[in-house]
């Protein structure tokens, strides 16, 4: 084929591609993203009675024109317990988007009238509807560690300083999470760390989920009544297998936490009032000792053999006195409801 | 093995520490490589920046020896490894200090007929199947920021628009009497990433890329190429169950003519791509599937024009790249824009702690927002700084034309370049308008020293570089948006070997654009809204420059750069740099 013949050929090719150029266009349209928001099909709710206890989900459905920002808020209107939830999309799917009688925090949603609000974000559209919830959620479903229904755990160590004030290291029955008891953690230790703790043994060495998958919930609660603002929790989860959880009998706590084990923790500081359901993956927790190579740090929730609940508060007096503002000030960081769940937080079951 | 080859390699530089870098050992043994010091120090300038939460300046530094040991273990193989010492400024006694093999490769021929390389390679293909585009405002940068790329090029391993990748490479030729004269091959397959552990029990999958050229020279005038590429993953080599393949075909003719004083080049190139993601069923027993998948085409037609006697070198083309053309060897950008973990200088400004905006500076300067992974899918870019051919002339959605010129007299008294295009979208974007785009590029070199007879370099060089984006239609999607990029240099010999030099670089961007969001598999979900795009960016450096020969030299030189913009504070730094590099 002679040059110019290919040149001939490449010419109209050029004008083909130039009148193969297509109208349509790639991505969601400019004009609906940025242009008047409108409702296309209004908020209905899958069920306007639902049992939660019978694990029912209501499900919320609506269409508009262009991805918004959009955020369901759920009301209590005896308990004031309030659920978000929130999405980016031009569809609420009832089958994505569910309600599974939680609240987002406490208190927990009791049998009563909801009002329900859905709102957008730089839209002053708002829709409205209410439902009643017929029977509660129950937050069961998971691996208990301990409700304290029975009292101080039979296995459990308690440990606290005995030389501080105003210990409440035991189960009381005044203001429980759920149920009837819960178990008192506070006092006055101005001069150390340490309150006490709590250890628990565990065995879950049927679980098959991951470091991801497993989280540990906790109810805590506190108060602002001259609150000591550096009080914290500090949770240790041991998985460490060859060493029973009392080995030394003489001793005031569990011997599953030394620092030469593999050993987990998590540091919760308590700066709120009342109950709040603390939930945290697993694999979120960080290795004690990160630092000693004979330590194999390979988390495996089969291998966690206890857990270990500190209180702790910043001293104001003595050789550590860090925070002098809080000298006679009483901690308080009381605990209930403790279970591990799959897949997401207790609230989110 | 990788520690015992490090001890290895260590012990032999130690046994070997006697011998003259510079000598050829034997026979069997050479070293060559690259040494740098390099010490910096930045400075806030509080006139314009509200900010006592960080330091007033800083500074770091480090040295650093590259050394490429060749070994011949026999005269057609070659094993080549580069060891890295490099020691921090303020660390000592081993603190701070690493060492590392860089590179390690063997290459060879085999029989004087097929030559292989393993190891690290660098390779290149076409501009659509496989080519590392130069990064944005890299264009006729001064030899004042030379030294910044220059470190930024060395340190990703960007060598003549070239990806580094592992792998095993070969190439062999034939030549004929009769029909055709010539006929190549060329074939690799490498590893971009290998299977890693992403969480306890999930882990990525290897991925691939292989590929080969054939090409023949069919005559005295007329060249033929063919290329193929695949960039996949091996899903059994992770726990997913999804996979990308990327396979790209293209073929390029080249022809010429031309007399004693000059020669025409005319290249045709085109070819297809395809990429797709495989879902493997083999656990539940049913038959793969594939999903979201897009076939593109691409088109050029160039033609080159040069004087012999280099007075004058002309292009003109046209050029076609489908919006669905996806080529993960040519998209994949240099600059990873999504880059998070903090800039190398003041990530964070203002006592609000902002995060600092990227400016002209950090791209000249900063090698950590730099990439050297392939991608499967599009990166993000700032079209801020390049709107019209972010991937290179691979960018997908464009057609257009384009030139360039390079002119200069006999004795080179001046050098001019311009570069110019015109571009639109395919299709449109978030709407069936389609962006228009305009490109113009000049610069010029004035060697004072040649129109004056002095012995002494004395030079004065400047460019402006243009890029006009529109698009019409509702105003809610209308686009306007205009960038400029001036530089200038003076370049003055006072003695022998012996510069100083001063360069102004300054950027504006005026108007407004989309950013474009994409998926994980590239599909556009969003279209972010830029109304009031107002940045200028400055960058003023003045020092001086000892040349003790080709590739060894030191530099020292001060900048006083920052920022301007519309909706969030301005900045201002200063900078004092100190290089010495010597090529061994």
């Amino acid at each position: 084929m002679k040059i110019k013949t290919k040149l001939i050929l490449s010419l109209i090719m050029l004008l083909f591609l130039h009148s193969c150029t297509k109208e349509e266009f790639e991505g969601p349209s400019i004009d609906i993203l940025y242009g008047d928001f409108e409702l296309i099909e209004p908020l209905t709710l899958t069920s306007k009675n639902p049992n939660f206890s019978n694990n029912e989900k209501v499900g919320f459905s609506c269409e508009f024109n262009k991805p918004v920002e959009w955020k369901i808020t759920i009301l209590g209107l005896s308990t004031n317990a309030k659920r978000e939830i929130t999405g980016l999309s031009n569809i609420i799917d009832p089958n994505e988007t569910k309600w599974n009688g939680a609240p987002s925090q406490l208190p927990f949603f009791q049998e009563e009238v909801c009002a329900i609000e859905l709102t957008f974000e730089n839209e002053t559209d708002t829709l409205r509807d209410t439902l009643t919830i017929n029977s509660s959620k129950t937050f069961d479903d998971g691996i208990w560690v301990e409700n304290f229904e029975d009292g101080t755990p039979s296995e459990g160590i308690v440990y606290y300083n005995s030389s501080g004030g105003g210990m409440t290291f035991t189960v009381a029955n005044d203001d429980p999470l759920l149920g009837n008891s819960y178990f008192k953690m506070g006092g006055r230790v101005n001069w150390d760390w340490a309150l006490g703790s709590l250890d628990l043994p565990i065995n879950i060495n049927n679980v098959s989920q991951s470091s991801n998958e497993i989280y540990i919930n906790i109810g805590i609660l506190s108060d602002l009544v001259d609150l000591h603002s550096g009080q914290f929790i500090n949770i240790l989860i041991s998985e460490e297998t060859d060493t029973p959880f009392n080995d030394n009998p003489n001793n005031n706590a569990s011997d599953l936490f030394e620092s030469t084990m593999e050993v987990y923790k998590m540091k919760v500081p308590v700066d709120w009032d009342g109950w709040q359901m603390k939930s945290f993956k697993y694999s979120d927790f960080e290795p004690l000792s990160p630092n000693d190579p004979n330590i194999n740090f390979n988390m495996n929730p089969n291998d966690i053999s206890a857990i270990r609940i500190a209180c702790q508060a910043c001293p104001s007096a003595g050789v550590q006195e860090n925070c002098p503002e809080n000298f006679g000030k009483d901690v308080r960081t009381d605990i209930d409801h403790i279970i591990f769940t799959s897949n997401s937080s207790l609230l989110d079951q | 093995m990788k520690r015992s080859l490090l001890i290895l390699v260590v012990f032999s530089v130690v046994l070997l520490s006697d011998f003259n870098v510079h000598a050829q050992v034997n026979d069997n043994i050479w070293f060559d490589g690259l040494s740098r010091s390099y010490f910096v120090r930045d400075a806030i300038d509080k006139s314009t920046i509200n900010d006592t939460l960080s330091p007033n300046n800083r500074s770091n530094g480090y040295n650093l020896l590259d050394l490429n040991t060749h070994v011949n273990p026999i005269k057609d193989i070659e094993v080549m490894a580069q060891l890295r010492i490099r020691n921090s400024f303020g660390s000592f006694f081993g603190s701070g200090t690493e060492i590392n093999v860089r590179q390690l490769r063997a290459k060879g021929v085999i029989n004087d007929k097929i030559r292989f390389s393993v190891g690290d390679l660098f390779l290149k293909q076409t501009k659509f199947t496989l080519f590392n585009y130069d990064e944005e405002l890299s264009g006729d940068e001064n030899e004042m920021l030379k030294h910044y790329r220059d470190i930024i090029h060395y340190e990703n391993f960007y060598t003549q628009n070239r990806w580094r990748l592992q792998g095993i490479q070969t190439d062999f030729s034939f030549k004929f009497d009769r029909y055709i004269r010539n006929l190549g091959f060329d074939f690799f397959v490498t590893r971009p990433s290998g299977s890693s552990q992403i969480n306890e029990t999930t882990y990525s999958s290897d991925l691939l890329l292989s590929g080969g050229s054939i090409f023949s020279e069919i005559s005295r005038k007329l060249t033929f190429s063919a290329n193929y590429i695949n960039l996949y993953e091996v899903a059994p080599s992770g726990t997913n169950n999804i996979s990308v393949r990327n396979p790209v075909q293209g073929i390029s003719l080249l022809h010429h003519f031309g007399n004693e004083k000059y020669r025409v080049e005319q290249s045709l190139q085109s070819g297809f791509s395809k990429r797709y993601w495989l879902h493997s069923e083999l656990e539940n027993g049913i038959s793969d599937s594939i999903s979201n998948e897009t076939k593109g085409m691409y088109f050029e037609f160039n033609n080159k024009l040069f004087m012999k006697d280099s007075t004058l070198t002309l292009t003109a083309g046209y050029r076609y790249v489908d919006p669905n053309f996806r080529s993960a060897g040519a998209q994949t950008k240099r600059i990873d824009y999504a880059y998070t973990n903090g800039k190398t200088i003041y990530p964070n400004y203002t006592n609000m702690s902002l995060v600092r905006p990227t400016s002209l500076f950090d791209l000249i300067s900063d090698e950590k927002l730099y990439n050297q992974d392939l991608s499967s899918t599009l990166m993000p870019f700032n079209p801020i700084y390049s709107n019209i051919l972010p991937y290179g002339d691979a960018t997908p959605n464009r057609s257009g034309v384009f030139m360039k010129a390079r002119i200069t007299n006999k004795n080179k008294k001046f050098l001019a370049k311009l570069n110019g295009g015109l571009f639109k979208e395919v299709i449109g974007q978030g709407t069936a308008e389609k962006r228009n785009f305009g490109l113009f590029k000049g610069a010029v070199k004035i060697n004072f020293h040649k129109w004056l007879n002095l012995n002494n370099e004395l030079s004065f060089s400047i460019s402006s570089e243009s890029e006009l984006t529109e698009r019409g239609g509702d105003v809610v999607s209308s686009i306007d948006l205009y960038t400029h990029q001036l530089n200038t240099f003076v370049n003055a010999e006072l003695v022998k070997n012996f510069f100083v030099q001063a360069s102004y670089k300054q950027f504006n961007a005026n108007g407004n654009e989309f950013l474009t969001q994409r998926n994980n598999y590239g599909n556009i979900t969003y279209f972010t809204s830029e109304q009031e795009i107002d940045q200028k960016d400055h960058l003023l450096s003045a020092g001086i420059l000892y040349k003790f020969r080709e590739n060894v030299y030191a530099s020292l030189n001060y900048s006083w750069w920052g920022a301007k913009f519309s909706d969030q504070p301005d900045y201002k730094y200063n900078r004092l740099i100190l290089i010495l590099s010597v090529e061994l």
